[in-house]
């Protein structure tokens, strides 16, 4: 199953600037989540990041796999009509293997290593092309709001 | 899995735990409280859980979450599953 935006924002209480899923590939509930981030290179970070020579953030790429996480977690955790919850990064160990560069679609694996009610631990992969540029786990918590 | 001795998984579990809570392994005597003693909190917990499950290829449900308060219900409920694999 394929998500658009306007699913993803169903899902994920982050908006633009902070958004950092455009598009979901792969939905498999409880399994896998694929989704693409397109890095356009107007995004205002590269404007520090560096002057005159643009990487993208790996503090982005971890908040672009923890917004990916969220979706998964979305299709495994309870949900109870009426309420709203906040999702919070309790941990992260990522290596980065490989810069990324603006005009990129960055693509993102999140697959569960453990999730309960109200907490998961997830692998995550990023990806240009099929190259993996960053790869690990992260850990994160959910609270009603 | 019968094979493992008792006294190898606690310092297997040990040195697993200690990684997780970062403390050292002395501390982690068989009593000391992972959360009054040891600084724990929910989210390690999980991640012992999960370490464990990784570790020696068990499925522990989500129940027994609440056993991790020291390494001797951990090395009980790990043992406890060990005999269900």
């Amino acid at each position: 199953m394929k998500l658009n935006i306007e699913d993803i924002k169903q899902i994920l209480p982050q908006r633009e600037p902070f958004l950092f899923i455009d598009e979901v590939l792969e939905f498999e509930e409880g399994k896998k989540v694929v989704a693409i981030k397109n890095i356009t290179g107007k995004e205002d970070f590269f404007k520090g990041h560096f002057p005159g020579n643009p990487i993208m953030p790996g503090v982005l790429i971890i908040e672009a796999m923890a917004q990916a996480a969220i979706i998964l977690a979305s299709t495994i955790l309870p949900k109870e009509e009426g309420k709203k919850y906040i999702y919070y990064l309790a941990k992260s160990n990522i290596r980065f293997l490989k810069p990324v560069f603006p005009k990129a679609k960055l693509k993102l694996v999140v697959e569960p290593l453990k999730i309960i009610s109200g907490a998961g631990i997830v692998k995550t992969e990023a990806y240009i092309e099929d190259e993996i540029v960053a790869r690990g786990e992260i850990s994160f918590g959910r609270k009603e709001e | 899995m019968a094979a493992i001795k008792t006294e190898n998984l606690e310092k297997e579990l040990r040195s697993l735990i200690a990684e997780i809570i970062e403390v050292e392994e002395e501390k982690i005597t068989l009593d000391a409280s992972f959360v009054e003693d040891l600084g724990m909190d929910s989210m390690m917990a999980l991640e012992i859980l999960a370490a464990i499950e990784k570790k020696y290829k068990l499925r522990i449900p989500e129940e027994h979450l609440t056993k991790i308060t020291n390494l001797k219900q951990v090395v009980n409920t790990t043992k406890e599953f060990f005999g269900k694999k």
